[in-house]
């Protein structure tokens, strides 16, 4: 029986209270990586866009373009690069317009050229 | 191309219409070919920790009774008709809601069998990521069509604090 249960039976409540405040397990959900632009070479970059099983990444000139849509959260390029790429912890990620959820990394040395 | 001022209007008309649903909205979900990860989710919804209905939403299984179309799945082409035909039925003002990474593009690439994403096909208001989105995700994403929690990713930047520089 989940713990949440007993202890909701214990309090009387059992529901969460989301809108107001998320509940605890919300920060063991997997979620989206976030990266470190520090840590990115064009050619890791290069080599995330390959693991990637949902096509979330690719490399467009110096950035890698995060699709946080097409992201299943499957923590491949986590594990692949764990000194660029980490958990971003955010779940509530509803957007309006597809256009919100591609985001842009700037690649390491993209400034110079 | 548009009049100035044109944004601002549809958006005040997305606003004003989410609120006509104020309380109350009816949800109806709608499979495309997903692998039944979103619908369980969904299931859950209705759940006592969850619990939809507090928040005014309820699951309907007619679309004529649906204010909402929370679709899942990759689209694919053989359900062509049969979701124009579900989106048809509901009265208006209606919303969409694609949910899960299929729905937005991820996952499956358009081919013969697929579209690849909702939005080839219906009209989507809000999209919901996430493979499959938690519960948690979907009653956000259910605020956020209904206009009563903003959206949030907009403004993330999946790059980790203190190296956006």
């Amino acid at each position: 029986m989940p713990l949440w249960f007993l202890r909701g039976l214990r309090r009387g409540v059992v529901t969460t209270r989301y809108p107001h405040r998320p509940d605890a397990f919300a920060a063991e959900l997997p979620t989206p990586p976030a990266f470190r632009p520090r840590a990115l070479t064009s050619e890791l970059a290069d080599q995330l866009a390959g693991i990637c099983p949902s096509w979330a990444l690719t490399r467009s000139g110096t950035e890698l373009i995060f699709d946080a849509g097409a992201c299943t959260a499957c923590g491949r390029c986590r594990e692949a690069a764990p000194e660029a790429v980490a958990a971003s912890g955010e779940f509530e990620l509803a957007a309006t317009e597809l256009t919100h959820l591609v985001k842009r990394i700037p690649l390491l040395g993209g400034d110079d050229s | 191309m548009t009049r100035p001022g044109t944004e601002e209007t549809a958006e005040a008309l997305r606003r004003s219409v989410a609120s006509q649903f104020g309380r109350s909205l009816h949800v109806r979900t709608l499979d495309t070919g997903s692998c039944a990860a979103c619908e369980q989710e969904i299931r859950l919804l209705a759940a006592p920790h969850y619990d939809l209905h507090r928040l005014g939403f309820f699951f309907t299984p007619a679309p004529r009774h649906a204010d909402l179309l929370m679709v899942t799945g990759p689209m694919i082409r053989a359900f062509d008709v049969a979701a124009r035909k579900t989106y048809e039925a509901m009265p208006g003002p209606k919303l969409v809601v694609a949910t899960g990474a299929c729905a937005l593009g991820g996952v499956y690439q358009p081919d013969a069998f697929t579209h690849g994403s909702v939005g080839e096909t219906l009209p989507v208001d809000v999209w919901i990521p996430g493979c499959p989105p938690s519960p948690l995700a979907l009653l956000q994403g259910l605020l956020v069509a209904v206009d009563r929690l903003a959206e949030k990713v907009r403004d993330l930047a999946f790059i980790q604090d203190g190296d956006a520089g």
